[in-house]
């Protein structure tokens, strides 16, 4: 079954587009630092959160080789499996750069992968609005809260 | 920067052990992984050598409850403290909302603290933050060593906390300390939540 996570409501249209048209099985947008802005496939078969760890390290120790050797970087790479591909890419956006993983199966390509990764690229930057400030998210009197999660979570 | 969704009421925070060699970075970690229940906690994934050093970084995420009505996540990251693996710390630090800093409390080990601290600051300020700006805690780990080995607690504050952040003595192996200092961590990146973004 598939299904939609994202933390600001911009990221969804463009992102269903994609993995529909792609033919992806899933495809997290996530930031340098690893953290996923939005997901859209089948999350269930995938560990999101390590694939993510894992896919900006990538991304980040490319980028490294990259300026070693003396090139601007790498914007995507591709590992294809037996029965899945990893496409992997940056972006700019309005909000920076951000890292797309793509997962897909035989019944797609990485050509198709590619060519609607370019349109994702567009529809992102084009639904992205202004960023607001940040206001205070959580009570100023949090640690209550905190400790007893904390208590809880190291069983005391 | 932490990262919230106000549309399912979530929190995730990236906090980054860091500290030399051996100090105990990824002990606690697995420690925290032995204790925690298994349904408040994802896989451990570990990038280590084959002798069991970090190569590239674990990463634990926990889940830690309900703060002010948000689902509140960590990630928890250790770097590699072998000196030569410097730009792999670079990448794993990037986008740290807290870092624990954790020291070998063994006297002769503490050129190595000093130096990791400094290179932690030379990193950050790499990345254009400025160390003072960033949520950070010591831990000064191994003190269950025999007492003629080891630098007690208000002698490392001396020569590495100058700025005066909490720090906490510990013995990651046996668990002592790894409680506390996830909750002082924790408290510093969540006050900044609980504060107005500066101008």
């Amino acid at each position: 079954m598939t299904s939609t996570r994202v933390v600001e409501p911009w990221l969804r249209q463009p992102l269903e587009r994609f993995v529909t048209e792609a033919g992806a099985r899933l495809t997290l947008i996530m930031t340098p630092a690893g953290q996923v802005l939005a997901q859209h496939g089948f999350t269930r078969a995938v560990d999101v959160m390590a694939a993510a760890a894992l896919g900006s390290a990538i991304v980040s120790s490319t980028r490294e080789i990259a300026a070693l050797i003396g090139e601007v970087g790498f914007r995507a790479l591709n590992h294809q499996g037996v029965h899945h591909g990893i496409f992997l890419a940056e972006m700019d956006s309005p909000r920076g750069r951000l890292l797309a993983l793509v997962v897909y199966g035989s019944d797609s390509l990485v050509g198709l992968v590619r060519l609607f990764f370019e349109d994702l690229v567009r529809d992102l930057g084009e639904a992205c609005p202004p960023e607001k400030p940040r206001k205070p998210v959580i009570a100023a009197d949090f640690e209550r809260e905190l400790n007893q999660s904390l208590a809880s979570l190291f069983g005391r | 920067m932490s990262l919230v969704n106000f549309t399912t009421r979530e929190i995730t925070c990236k906090i980054v052990y860091y500290g030399p060699g051996r100090s105990g970075k990824t002990c606690n970690l697995q420690y925290i992984y032995g204790c925690v229940p298994e349904d408040r906690r994802g896989r451990m994934v570990s990038l280590a050598t084959q002798t069991d050093r970090t190569l590239f970084f674990d990463f634990l995420p926990l889940e830690l409850g309900s703060i002010s009505g948000f689902t509140t996540r960590f990630q928890l990251y250790t770097v590699p403290g072998q000196v030569y693996y410097n730009a792999t710390r670079k990448l794993v630090l990037q986008g740290a909302d807290g870092v624990v800093f954790v020291a070998d409390s063994q006297a002769r080990q503490l050129d190595e603290n000093v130096e990791s601290l400094q290179n932690l600051q030379a990193n950050l300020l790499e990345k254009g933050v400025d160390v003072r700006t960033v949520p950070l805690v010591l831990q000064y780990n191994k003190q269950d060593l025999p007492a003629d080995l080891i630098l007690t607690p208000a002698e490392l504050d001396d020569a590495l906390n100058f700025r005066g952040v909490p720090s906490f003595p510990a013995n990651a192996l046996g668990g002592e300390g790894v409680f506390e200092t996830l909750k002082g961590v924790s408290e510093l990146v969540l006050r900044r939540l609980s504060e107005e973004a500066p101008p």
